[in-house]
């Protein structure tokens, strides 16, 4: 009997098939328009004095949304993805073919992650021409005067911010990919990838902690806290966008290895994880 | 020659989460299926049929024992090259039609590109889903959805088919053309496993049953031979008259047989049912196919009921 080998082509299929079937769920759909609806409406919001601010207020809410509401479907849509395939037993009528665990996995991920490019990308897209259409009214009948050197918002940078999001968002899937591989419910699959999202974002503190500490147990263990869980602080360059200044590209290109490397860290603990699983 | 499936010794426990406590769903199971025949695992619920399946899958890791398909052991994927799989009770993504369903599984098994097309569309005629290939899965009925999940288990050719419960929910027609389509695939030369709790289907259509019990093997071995009477045979007579009876039994006797029963022989309440409710050709084919099988076996039963009504 021929060897199976490793095969990116069905990779492929489970991530196309992965992706037609998240773009379905009415949980997508909901999200879109609920993410749509708080970028679109931050105008309501908005401040005349000289443009800036209500531009940098727009920019601010929408990178919020972005945020908020791809953090929530990376964890929600992955556990929810995979777990479907094992309560509804499709797992089983797949696995059962062959096909390498690691190739599900693999499959799985690059569906999800697929989904969470098209969000960030129909939001980033949204974003941008919510900003230019106010930045040109602004400059037209407010005060021409104020955008004398050129436009204010640098577009540039809110697709390079689109793009490191969607690393983020790719880094929190893969870990809920790890949490769900070994899990037994769809729920305790979401709330432990929440709870991980919120020491990612305040793994920092461990760090500056870790610098600081004398006794080398104690340095030890933080350091690997600090070692095992990303720094999603590192990812929050909306902040530098929204105040106007440029993002350089050697801080783009490390955050990008950066998540690249967690990325895959990740994957391969999904599969190390998911391939003694009894299905 | 090479067993379709070898089986030694194999024991599986599963833990319950209480310090050291498991239970065992197999227990030293040793099985050979040769290759191109029609094999019953039957057993109770709970039995270990399902389990040993998935251990032959490689969807489960033995405890203890080995495991093997077509001489590859079960935890290599190339194990898994040559054989299709149909679920107990399929559930496939409702949102794919019939085709593109299988045509998934067909690039998921590698099957060659230029003829994955045409193998689709053969084994959905085949399974007799042609009219019904681009609707929703969604919208498949039981009976509808076994056969796209036979399909589904076709569509690479492979040499081992195994079917867990193929025949569940399905009415009893879909139930006769699930058997004929099985009975087919014996004939293209493929070795079939199947896991039935319709022992009136398991006794038409298997060569070989195993019986398991509570994750043991209780009884194995060819059907005819578990199920024949060894010491007896039955005579299908046309015309036959009870005034015969003294004189035939006289004339046993004289050659030392014994007349044990005369009986009117009966159709099965399935066969009654076919024949009227026989919605498509494949269930006519099947019924013409088994009516001389019937008759022989109506005659047998008959019989063993007249023993009965005499031992009592």
């Amino acid at each position: 009997m021929s060897k199976v080998v490793f095969s990116p082509a069905r990779i492929n299929i489970i991530a196309k098939n992965t992706f037609l079937e998240a773009v379905r769920q009415k949980f997508f759909g909901f999200l879109v328009i609920i993410a749509l609806g708080i970028i679109l409406s931050s105008q309501v919001f908005r401040d005349f004095n000289f443009g800036a601010p209500e531009l940098k207020f727009i920019a601010d809410f929408g990178f919020g949304a972005i945020v908020l509401f791809g953090s929530v479907l990376a964890i929600v849509a992955t556990a929810q993805l995979f777990f479907s395939e094992i309560e509804n037993k499709t797992a089983i009528t797949i696995l059962a073919k062959p096909i390498f665990r690691s190739e599900f996995i693999f499959g799985k991920f690059l569906g999800v992650s697929l989904l969470l490019l098209v969000f960030t990308g129909m939001m980033t897209v949204i974003l941008s021409v919510l900003l230019f259409w106010r930045e040109t009214a602004i400059m037209e009948g407010v005060d021409p005067e104020a955008f004398e050197a050129g436009r204010m918002v640098a577009y540039g940078d809110i697709f390079l911010y689109g793009i490191v999001q969607w690393l983020k968002f790719s880094i929190l899937c893969g870990i809920t990919m790890v949490v769900a591989s070994f899990s037994n419910t769809n729920l305790y699959s979401v709330i432990l990838s929440f709870v991980i999202l919120l020491i990612c974002h305040l793994q920092y503190l461990a760090r500056d902690a870790w610098a600081q500490m004398e006794f080398l147990p104690v340095q030890l263990a933080v350091f690997m806290l600090s070692a095992v869980f990303p720094n999603f602080q590192l990812f929050n360059i909306g902040d530098q966008i929204a105040l106007g200044e440029s993002i350089p590209f050697e801080l783009g290109a490390r955050i990008i290895g950066y998540a690249l490397i967690y990325i895959i860290v990740f994957n391969l603990l999904a599969v190390f994880s998911f391939r003694k699983r009894e299905i | 020659m090479t067993s379709a499936i070898s089986i030694e010794d194999l024991t599986k426990d599963f833990p319950l989460g209480f310090g050291h406590l498991k239970l065992r769903a197999v227990e030293d199971l040793s099985l050979e299926i040769a290759d191109n025949q029609v094999f019953g695992l039957l057993g109770p619920n709970g039995s270990g049929k399902s389990t040993t399946i998935k251990v032959i899958l490689g969807l489960l890791a033995p405890t203890r024992g080995t495991c093997g398909i077509f001489g590859t052991p079960s935890a290599e994927v190339s194990s898994r090259r040559d054989v299709g799989f149909l679920p107990e009770a399929p559930y496939f993504y409702r949102y794919l039609t019939g085709f593109e369903l299988v045509r998934f599984f067909g690039r998921i098994c590698q099957v060659e590109k230029s003829k994955l097309n045409d193998r689709v569309h053969e084994v959905i005629e085949w399974v007799g889903l042609k009219e019904a290939a681009h609707r929703r899965v969604g919208t498949y009925s039981k009976g509808m959805l076994q056969r796209i999940g036979l399909a589904q288990a076709l569509v690479h050719d492979p040499r081992l088919v195994i079917l867990d419960e193929p025949t569940a929910g399905v009415d009893p027609v879909g139930s006769a053309e699930i058997s004929s389509l099985i009975l087919k695939l014996k004939e293209q030369g493929k070795t079939i496993i199947l896991c039935s709790h319709l022992l009136g289907q398991v006794e038409d259509i298997c060569d070989r049953i195993a019986i398991l019990n509570r994750g043991k093997l209780i009884l194995e071995g060819e059907l005819r031979d578990l199920v024949s009477k060894k010491d007896l045979r039955s005579v299908v007579v046309q015309d036959y008259r009870e005034e015969y009876n003294d004189e035939l039994a006289g004339w046993l006797q004289a050659r030392e047989s014994r007349l044990v029963s005369v009986e009117q022989p009966q159709y099965s309440l399935d066969r009654v049912f076919l024949e009227h409710v026989g919605r498509s050709e494949l269930a006519r084919e099947k019924l013409s196919e088994r009516a001389e099988v019937a008759k022989q076996q109506d005659t047998a039963s008959g019989k063993d009921n007249e023993e009965k009504k005499k031992s009592s």
